[in-house]
């Protein structure tokens, strides 16, 4: 039983992991119908700019400085610069193209992904770089219920993933900004013609969803430790499959696909074989997609004419 | 119409260009300078040798670190030998069909007498045809399938010891010496891996140990799905993988959850800057080169230039070397070299000492003659400490 | 009205003959005017263009491949044969996906399964891989099963897209694409070969004779890219493309027009399915062996960046698209020297392309090296080690920029930086006024020949991939119909 819950566990946090990179996957895809496979490589910029404020402050092993200091400089950091990164993309290769046929923002988008990954190659190189986490947070600190261990990085995961999805739903749901993007979603010309500046509304939602996309970048440094250019590349895809898992363009849904995506994962692994892992995981989502096209939590799309 | 007739005559022409301009004389090189120097004899040793491997894709890091330890190997080799010889890189992103292309790339080029690489056993596979009718001396660094050397590919050589040797070695440490009653081994679905795993398991099931087989991709880095699923009756957890990285951050989520297995690793883990779990065996084809008193200078060059290195750069250094030697022994006969007499001086290399801590020479199938394998064990401080056989 | 029969619209099409006064019975007006405004290239390319389609595409398609078959006499070397059959593969994958997303509007990122699909059939009936002696079928007998084949696997696949619009067969079929490498790497690995593939396939082969060389591979390329495009140009203009292209413009209306919109859907699959898989079962026997990394998703996107550049939507433009695509990636693009012909002439012939007129481009281009030779003279008076390096390109462009442009000693620094610089102005000239441009072309045309030398022409891996994403960019932002395609507008409600 222990083993369940400590698969459970694992799922749970890979799977905060992936909804928060699915929030800004949906938060995208909703406001400019847009898939945006850029977003994995977002996530891997995120994770290359926490190595090297690591490496800034001294290297994991001699920080210069306290350890929550050096996290919230980290999350600052790349939440900041990927997020300025997400604004730069949408503003010089997916804005010119907004009323578009809709495959052209789409082979953008993958063009741009391509590039991203090759020029992380080029600058940063082949070689994998290391967070060393149990360097500077020790492997023994977080919490132990019978043979089931949760060690703080999990921890930190679990308790900022929640902040985060919870602010985003407050953001979404309370202020003004979220009830734009909300419009924007629903019918652009129509918010365009209310009197909505759809250019800020667009921007915001990139810089929000990059900034979510750069601290799941910091937060998977952090857990899973090694660095390189092709990292983005898979979470990505599981990040995909979570948002239309839980239904695309839905803020609730990617949360919840993503702890769905994260915990099948873990049981398959756990239960079946981790051989087959993958090839489930991309086999639930084409039943989902043909049993229930809009996901679990999303609205059938009216095909207007 | 004209206008695709003239975009295609242009593309056409631009790679007629190419084509004339690389089968005639080959000045193309991004890597060592040649060393040369004032030389006494009357005629410059003047050659190319071609790199394959994977610069880029899955395994990137692998490449880049065979492709440095190559360029140092000519560099160095340059400087004591008077010769000029050059490199050529070529990046197959261990794909065989890449390979095959660079493969054809190297061959056409008259000045390219033997080739490094490539880097993966599908590679070999796929070029050891071409290679063979080019007449092309290639030797490999890291290719152990055991298909490699039954007499198909004339000219392939590899300085490092096939899975045959690894896998049945390695595993008949772990029965006869750690006893587990059942144990966990995870491929990376690389046919590296993949071919020792069919080496080791035979050796297990006889022995009548319970395995439990897993499989995960090179690119996944999370593995505590995977981890939470070694039961305590599992004291061993054998990792034939390529990435070390990787095995370290599957030891580290180990003792997160507090498993006590020891994970035992092939060559691929053999880094000593990277993997560092307490308590764990590696086997390697060679000793530390940091630790033999002759590799010093060059551990520090490579350490300098490149930082951290792992398991595959030495070998890929190795047989530079091997092609370096045959070449500049050519020369010396007053020869020109030409692929046909480099490839028999290959053959009949005979290094007493080299990288590797051992001697180098090839047998008829172009294996390496007396390669063995030697285990370390990590200790606390992270050290690979030799286990005597 | 009339109808000429040897016009070169396609035959649905009823071109009014200018000055003919008034509607004419019979003729759809909007139609016609819609048909004469065909989009050319600019000035002297589109009037090349122009004369090209007098010529006829029949006589065009004639004329390339007469060209291609001839070439070889021309004295290519093994390494070019390889280069020109690993392109016209891609290209015939282009043509095929051609089919599905050009005519159809389909959007099918998993296309390269079908590829592996048919690469991984011919393996298995012309090997020792499955049964104790294996199955060794002949070449024509395996061809067909494979296509037959593939077609049907291209039917299942396209099921899913009778109820997914756009964006969501977009995801299930990259999914279905990621799913069969994973299905070719894990499963079954006694029959199917695992990690380690399928090696020792027959060459194409059938009464009597055999398929071993490049030689042969790339003839039969050639007749087949020749053949398949000969066979797909029917039937663009057949009912059946007709079907495809209404579909693809507005679904809702082909429907109520009684065009079986799912039918019309799967054929397409189906036959993209065939072309794939007969491209599949030539690959496998050239190379011998296949493996499941072979049909890994950056192969689809070599043939997505081939069939963009040369425009979705039309034959010619997928074919020469894919061509020059792989003709760079492959072939120029692995060794440095040559690498630097095309940049450079690829940067001067945009400026002769894009900078309007004549004396703006010669002051730019006075100005670039006016810049360059002074900035070169400065660094090497403050420092030696500053351009210690030289150009590393090959031949006489080394020699001609020697004084030009900075390389320092320990570049790889230096070059990242002016790399990310070199992006920032990039994105800053296409957003700023014509003015601003101008003036901001030389510094970043120093900088761009800077980062060159310095970063990109040390790692020509990489540089072909970064050119992959970038032409794929480009080529959307600026043309989205590529060189040889036809604008479209699609009407988003």
């Amino acid at each position: 039983m222990s083993f369940f819950f400590q698969e459970l566990v694992n799922g749970i946090t890979t799977g905060a992991l992936y909804a928060l990179v699915a929030l800004g996957f949906s938060m995208v895809y909703g406001v400019l119908k847009l898939l945006n496979f850029a977003h994995g490589d977002l996530y891997m910029v995120g994770a290359y700019i926490g190595f090297f404020v690591i490496q800034f402050f001294g290297g994991s092993a001699s920080l210069s400085i306290a350890v929550p200091l050096l996290l919230v400089i980290m999350f600052v950091v790349a939440a900041g610069l990927v997020g300025g990164l997400g604004v730069a993309i949408e503003r010089f290769a997916y804005r010119p193209l907004r009323d578009a046929p809709r495959i052209a923002p789409l082979i953008t988008a993958i063009g741009v992904s391509f590039f991203l990954e090759s020029s992380a190659l080029l600058l940063f190189g082949a070689q994998y770089r290391v967070y060393n986490t149990s360097e500077f947070i020790s492997l023994s600190s977080g919490i132990r219920i019978g043979s089931v261990t949760i060690d703080s990085v999990q921890i930190l995961v679990l308790v900022m993933g929640l902040v985060l999805m919870t602010g985003l739903r407050i953001l979404v749901n309370r202020t003004r900004l979220g009830k734009q993007m909300r419009a924007v979603a629903v019918d652009r010309e129509a918010a365009e013609m209310l009197g909505i500046n759809v250019n800020f509304v667009i921007t915001a939602t990139f810089l929000l969803g990059s900034a979510l996309a750069g601290i799941a970048g910091v937060m998977g440094g952090l857990l899973f430790n090694t660095v390189t250019s092709t990292i983005g590349f898979i979470v990505g895809l599981k990040a995909f499959t979570a948002a239309v898992v839980g239904g695309i363009g839905s803020i609730p849904g990617a949360m919840l696909g993503g702890l769905v995506i994260g915990v099948a994962e873990s049981m398959v692994t756990g239960y079946i074989s981790s051989t087959y892992t993958n090839l489930i995981v991309f086999g639930l989502l084409i039943v989902v997609m043909l049993v229930r096209p809009s996901g679990l939590l999303g609205r059938a799309q009216l095909q207007k004419v | 119409m004209k206008g695709r007739l003239v975009l295609v005559a242009a593309a056409v022409g631009s790679l007629v260009v190419a084509g004339c301009s690389s089968s005639s004389s080959s000045s193309s090189s991004s890597a060592a300078a040649a060393g040369g120097g004032s030389s006494a004899s009357t005629k410059a040793c003047v050659a190319s040798i071609g790199f394959e491997g994977p610069i880029t894709g899955p395994v990137a890091s692998l490449g880049t670190e065979q492709l440095h330890f190559a360029e140092l190997a000519v560099a160095m080799d340059n400087a004591a030998n008077n010769t000029k010889i050059t490199l050529v890189q070529g990046d197959t992103q261990l794909q065989p069909a890449q390979a095959v292309t660079v493969t054809q790339q190297f061959t056409s080029n008259a000045n390219i007498l033997a080739v490094v690489g490539p880097a993966g056993s599908q590679e070999v596979e796929a070029v050891g045809g071409p290679m063979a009718r080019a007449g092309m001396p290639f030797i490999s660094g890291s290719a152990t399938a055991v298909a490699l050397t039954t007499g198909s590919y004339p000219t392939f050589f590899r300085v490092v010891s096939k899975d045959s040797v690894q896998g049945p070695q390695d595993a008949n440490y772990i029965v006869n010496t750690l006893h587990p009653k059942a144990l966990m081994i995870v491929d990376d679905q690389e046919a590296y891996s993949t071919g020792l795993v069919s080496a080791m398991l035979p050796i297990f099931q006889a022995a009548g140990i319970k395995v439990d087989h897993e499989s995960v991709s090179q690119k996944v880095t999370d593995f505590s799905s995977l981890v939470a699923k070694v039961t305590p009756a599992e004291s061993v957890v054998v990792l034939p993988w390529q990435i070390a990285a990787n095995a370290q951050q599957f030891g580290r989520d180990m003792a997160q959850e507090h498993k006590t297995a020891v994970i035992f690793g092939t060559d691929g883990l053999f880094s000593p800057g990277t993997f560092t779990i307490s308590g764990s065996y590696v086997s390697s084809f060679g000793p530390d080169i940091t630790a033999i008193p002759a590799d010093a200078a060059i551990a520090q060059a490579a350490q300098t230039k490149y930082g951290s290195f792992g398991t595959f750069g030495p070998p890929v250094f190795a047989a530079t070397h091997v092609i370096d030697e045959a070449i500049s022994s050519v020369c010396k006969a007053g020869q020109t070299p030409s692929r046909a007499n480099v490839l028999a001086a290959i053959k009949t290399t005979n290094e007493p000492t080299s990288i590797l801590g051992q001697p180098i020479s090839f047998d008829s199938h172009g294996d390496l003659v007396n390669g063995k394998f030697f285990l370390f064990k990590i200790t606390p401080a992270g050290k690979y400490q030799l286990i005597p056989s | 009205m009339t109808v000429d029969p040897d016009s070169q619209q396609p035959q649905d099409v009823i071109e009014i003959p200018p000055g003919s006064g008034g509607p004419q019975v019979g003729a759809d007006e909007w139609v016609a005017r819609q048909a004469r405004r065909r989009e050319y290239l600019p000035s002297w390319l589109g009037s090349a263009q122009r004369a090209g389609e007098r010529v006829g595409w029949w006589p065009r398609l004639a004329a390339a491949g007469l060209a291609a078959v001839v070439l070889p006499s021309l004295g290519l070397g093994g390494f070019q044969l390889q280069v020109g059959i690993d392109a016209m593969t891609i290209a015939l994958l282009a043509v095929g996906l051609n089919i599905v997303v050009g005519w159809a509007g389909l959007l099918d990122l998993g296309y390269i399964a079908f590829f592996g699909f048919g690469a991984y059939g011919f393996a298995l009936l012309s090997s020792n891989q499955l049964g104790p002696n294996g199955i060794h079928l002949p070449a024509y007998v395996s061809l067909p099963i494979v296509m037959i084949a593939s077609a049907l696997l291209g039917l299942a696949v396209g099921l899913p897209s009778r109820r997914l619009i756009g964006d969501y067969l977009a995801i299930v079929t990259l999914f279905f694409g990621e799913a069969f490498v994973e299905f070719t790497d894990n499963v079954a690995p006694s029959k199917l070969g695992g990690a380690n593939g399928i090696t020792g396939i027959d060459p194409i082969r059938g009464f009597n004779w055999q398929l071993t060389s490049n030689y042969g591979y790339y003839y039969l390329l050639v007749i087949g890219l020749v053949v398949i495009m000969a066979v797909l140009r029917l039937l663009e203009s057949s009912r059946t493309g007709r079907a495809w292209r209404a579909v693809r413009e507005d679904p809702l209306a082909a429907a109520s027009m009684t065009i079986p919109v799912n039918r019309v859907k799967l054929t397409a699959f189906a036959t993209g399915a065939v072309v794939a898989g007969l491209a599949g079962c030539i690959y496998a026997a050239q190379q011998a062996s296949v493996f499941p990394t072979d049909f890994d998703t950056p192969i689809l996107i070599l043939i997505y960046a081939g069939l963009i550049l040369g425009g979705a939507g039309s034959i010619a433009g997928a074919c020469l698209g894919a061509l020059v695509v792989m003709i760079i990636y492959d072939g120029l693009l692995r060794s440095p020297a040559e690498s630097g012909y095309l940049f450079y002439g690829l940067i001067l012939l945009t400026l002769l392309a894009k900078l309007r007129p004549w004396r703006r481009l010669a002051g730019v281009l006075a100005a670039t090296v006016a810049l360059g030779l002074a900035a070169h003279a400065i660094a090497k008076a403050i420092s030696a080690s500053a351009v210690a390096a030289g150009p590393q390109s090959g031949g006489w462009i080394a020699d001609a920029l020697r004084d030009w442009v900075i390389v320092p000693a320990n570049a790889q620094t230096a070059g990242n930086w002016g790399f990310v610089v070199l992006i920032c102005l990039l994105v800053t000239l296409v957003q700023v006024s014509s003015r601003w441009r101008t003036i901001l072309l030389p510094p970043t045309l120093c900088l761009a020949s800077f980062v060159w030398e310095t970063r990109l022409v040390q790692e020509p891996s990489v540089t072909r991939q970064l050119m992959i994403g970038a032409i794929l960019i480009v080529m959307m932002n600026a043309r989205p119909q590529g060189l040889l395609g036809q604008r479209r507008v699609e009407t988003v409600t």
